[in-house]
């Protein structure tokens, strides 16, 4: 019984977590049609801002020196700007191509972003502590919880919560709904097509810096692919979700997180090294079942 | 009021509209006729500011709005449905209206509008909280038009109202258009069928291939004939 | 005449390249021969991804895994004989204890990435575009998972060492060569102009009768095997298999290479590898250190990775179809007949477009 609750808080954390990247990944998408693969680099990139750039193994801290507020408040701002930068420079001037080439467009900013940081903090893997007092367990209930976790958990759903009532009852999120449905007939209506983008990659820059911020305290350890594997989840999470649905990525985000947690709690030991791979091959299953995901927007894709 | 001087548009090398030339008064209904591809949905996609012409220009109340965003050429007072009404299926009855009223200012009067709008289409009242998506054709088109109704736009275009609809809603379409523009709205209509058109039209412009091929107010087409030969081109002087 | 006329589009590609290699074969230095050699590799696997990728409109972040499929087949069946028993001791008996001779290696592993290009297009394809597309990218995540975890076979993300280095660069020559011409055959064969309809206009192309996804099928599984062959070329230039360069990286630089080309057209793969090979072996070089008259200076180190990614956005934001923009060489001097049928294509391409 205690391992299944451990399961479930630790399924609801890392779920949250991906429905987090997804909505991110969801949003934008919405307004331009662009899967955004930065978005991973926005995470590493709000990670490495903690250090300064160095070549050293435990390199001196940047914003990771300062007290926590102002640590987070830092972080994010640079992912921000770094999202809004982006969009300005690669993603705008292609508002009105095809899929493909928005796509391979945030495939080439990504990598981009990934030169950058390996030349400026070069590529070794690096440690940085914050947080250490979170890795304490936490006992609730007669179950250890490890705290990171908890803080995972909490800190995800709050700010799921928080998002999804921005979208639901701010004129602005409203509006921002409207324009990922729709987004020739919100600007028809006023909605101004830069401000909106601005404010779903502004979105995408607050998650990515929040997750970065999360996976450091999970892992302590700085490398330049630590935002890959959460965004790729995060692609699959709005995908299954029926690309466009925001409720389908936040359902698919948690749809992922319960996968793999399932899987290594129930793989036998020698398999779970293997637990992505079966994760990624229920993923295609689904989409066998439901190509178009569980929250299909409309029964053709645009294409 | 709506002024479209030889106006050219297109898609990459293909030219949909060659040379239009249109206008539209105070207080007018306007209606543009013609067959599939004849360039209708360009004419009012170029209006609003989806497309921008190649050359040409458009002016409403003496201002220039060609090449004008959408988001702009809307604070203008000009509003689009355009054709399959595009409402926001996933946003409630009520979000949709919202999102309709943004660009104005005065809360007080959005109030008043949105209880006007309710009042004339009541399943939208009935429906207020629910989801768009699953509203019928006909409520979907009285959704559009009450969003639109909430822009408080002085010209409103729409591209085919009656496509898709069932006779018996596209009277009741019809008859709340006219409602609209007794009220003082000045509309421009697109349709591809001449059906219904007669009695609400003030004056009718033919589109054929992308060039206007016939002008006239309704009463000097009521036998209809020039009218049939100008849409289908039987013959081609107009052209 | 005719067939000259037919094959121009690939004559117009092969000479160059022959008369290239001649060149760097008889006067170049050795590393100009390596690079070249290894820009030929490349340009196989280009040429693969390209018959899926150009062809079906539908990209494809998986080819790798069809790559690294088979570099490990090969090593498995020709590396190191002494060391093997010990370090992929959980290969089957009758592979980890036999050394197999090389070219039926070579084709049992492009044979076997091939086959898994066709199980794995079985599934894949039933998929609508984006989806299809998105999914590729599972692909590679699920080879690399298990070949990362599978560590009694594939060493995992250690090096494997000690394979026979066979492929010189009239070999890689001969490669490329075939998989050109069986690229443009391809592209103009049924399945391959169906597919190209496909990518214009899916809809109206479903609703004439194509079978969207038996042409999307064939072309991935043939596209699979070419990527397979570019495997076994490349575990046999290096010497080497690596899991590390089977995964995105490289995938994004063939992708660049296919972007700034024009991933549309079968000279576009050939003029984007050649071109961006040269500037990024000009910019390795930069990033080591030139000296011109006693200075020496050298530009920071990933240099190349970041003129790469902006020249691809540069090339997709003012030049979305690369430089060749789609149009493969033609026969220069056409015949009347010839002038009507460009013009009638002209034409028909306006009324796509609408």
């Amino acid at each position: 019984m205690t391992h299944f609750i451990q399961v479930l808080i630790d399924a609801v954390a890392i779920g949250s977590l991906y429905a987090l990247v997804a909505l991110a990944i969801g949003l934008v998408f919405g307004v331009m049609r662009l899967i955004n693969f930065a978005q991973g680099d926005y995470i590493t990139i709000g990670a490495y801002s903690l250090v300064v750039p160095s070549a050293a193994a435990t390199p001196a801290l940047m914003f990771g020196a300062l007290p926590w507020p102002a640590m987070i408040l830092c972080v994010i701002l640079t992912v921000v700007v770094l999202a809004l930068v982006t969009e300005r420079l690669a993603f705008r001037p292609l508002r009105n191509s095809d899929l493909t080439s928005l796509l391979i467009s945030s495939f080439a900013v990504s990598y981009f972003l990934q030169s950058l940081i390996l030349m400026v903090h070069g590529g070794r893997p690096k440690t940085v502590s914050i947080g250490d007092a979170l890795s304490r367990a936490v006992e609730i209930f007669g179950v250890r919880l490890p705290g990171v976790q908890l803080l995972t958990m909490v800190v995800a759903l709050t700010l799921l919560i928080v998002l999804v009532l921005f979208l639901k009852k701010t004129p602005i999120g409203i509006q921002l709904r409207a324009a990922a449905e729709d987004f020739q007939m919100a600007r028809l209506l006023g909605v101004p097509a830069n401000r909106v983008i601005a404010i779903a990659f502004a979105i995408s820059g607050i998650l990515g810096g929040t997750i970065s911020l999360l996976v450091i305290i999970q892992t302590g350890t700085l490398d330049i692919r630590m935002g890959l594997m959460p965004t790729i989840f995060a692609f699959f999470a709005t995908v299954i979700g029926g690309m466009g649905s925001l409720p389908g990525a936040v359902v698919g985000g948690y749809i992922m997180g319960i996968l793999s947690v399932l899987l290594q709690a129930y793989l036998p030991a020698e398999l779970r090294p293997f637990r992505d791979a079966g994760v990624f091959s229920i993923v295609i299953l689904i989409l066998l079942v439901r190509p178009q995901g569980i929250f299909a927007k409309t029964a053709k894709e645009r294409v | 009021m709506l002024k479209i001087e030889q106006v050219v548009a297109g898609y990459g090398r293909l030219t949909a509209l060659k040379n239009i030339d249109l206008r539209v008064d105070k207080g007018e209904v306007v209606f543009v006729v013609g067959p599939n591809g004849a360039g209708k949905s360009t004419l009012l996609k170029t209006i609003s500011g989806l497309m921008a012409p190649t050359s040409g220009r458009i002016s409403f109340q003496g201002e220039r709005v060609d090449g004008k965003a959408p988001e702009q050429v809307c604070r203008k007072g000009l509003a689009l449905i355009p054709e399959g009404r595009h409402i926001f299926k996933t946003l409630t009855v009520q979000e949709n209206l919202l999102v309709g009223a943004m660009i104005r200012k005065n809360a007080m009067e959005v109030r008043a509008d949105m209880e006007m709008v309710l009042e004339t289409f009541p399943i939208l009242r009935e429906r207020y909280n629910g989801v768009a998506g699953h509203l019928s054709g006909g409520e979907q088109q009285q959704l559009a038009i009450a969003r639109s109704i909430l822009q408080r736009p002085t010209l409103l275009m729409i591209d085919e109202p009656s496509l898709g609809l069932a006779p018996l809603m596209i009277d009741q379409v019809y008859s709340s258009l006219r409602q609209l523009n007794q009220t003082g709205l000045t509309l421009l209509i697109v349709e591809q069928s001449t059906g219904r058109i007669m009695d609400l039209a003030s004056r009718i412009y033919v589109l054929r291939n992308g060039n206007v091929v016939l002008e006239d107010a309704p009463g000097n087409l009521a036998n209809g004939n020039a009218l049939d030969a100008a849409y289908f081109g039987f013959s081609d002087n107009a052209a | 005449m005719l067939i000259l006329k037919r094959m121009f589009p690939v004559i117009a590609l092969v000479v160059p390249l022959i008369i290239v290699v001649f060149v760097i074969d008889q006067f170049g230095t050795g590393n100009m021969q390596r690079v070249s050699t290894e820009a030929l590799v490349r340009l196989v696997f280009a040429v693969g991804l390209y018959m899926f990728v150009g062809n079906s409109g539908i990209l494809s972040f998986g080819h790798m895994t069809f790559c690294a499929v088979a570099a490990y087949a090969s090593a498995w069946q020709t590396c190191c004989s002494m060391m093997k028993p010990t370090i992929m001791s959980g290969l089957p008996a009758f592979v980890r204890d036999n050394t197999f001779p090389l070219i039926p290696s070579a084709l049992t592993s492009v044979g076997l990435a091939g086959a898994v290009a066709l199980v794995s297009g079985l599934v894949l394809m039933r998929l609508s575009f984006f989806s299809a597309s998105i999914s590729t990218l599972a692909l590679l995540v699920i080879m690399n998972v298990v070949f990362a975890n599978w560590t009694t076979v594939t060493m995992g993300n250690s090096t494997i060492v000690g394979l026979p280095v066979y492929v010189t660069i009239w070999g890689a020559l001969a490669a490329t060569v075939v998989v050109i011409v069986l690229a443009y055959l391809f592209q103009n064969s049924r399945w391959g102009l169906m597919l190209r309809a496909t990518r214009e206009e899916e809809v109206a192309a479903q609703a004439s009768g194509v079978s969207l996804y038996w042409s999307r099928f064939i072309a991935f599984t043939l596209s699979g095997f070419v990527a397979g062959l570019a495997g076994v070329l490349f575990a046999h230039f290096m010497g080497t298999v690596s899991l590390s360069n089977f995964f995105l990286n490289h995938t994004f630089i063939i992708v660049a290479m296919l972007v700034i080309g024009g991933m549309h057209s079968l000279a576009g793969v050939v003029v984007g590898v050649a071109l961006i090979s040269a500037v990024t072996e000009v910019l390795r070089q930069a990033e080591a250190g030139y000296s011109i008259g006693g200075l020496s200076f050298a530009v920071p180190p990933g240099t190349q990775e970041l003129v790469l990614a902006v020249t691809m956005l540069l090339i997709l934001i003012f030049r979305k179809d690369g430089i060749m923009g789609g149009k493969e060489f033609r026969w220069p001097w056409p015949a009347r007949s010839d002038r009507l049928a460009i013009e009638e294509r002209k034409v028909a391409s306006v009324q796509r477009s609408s």
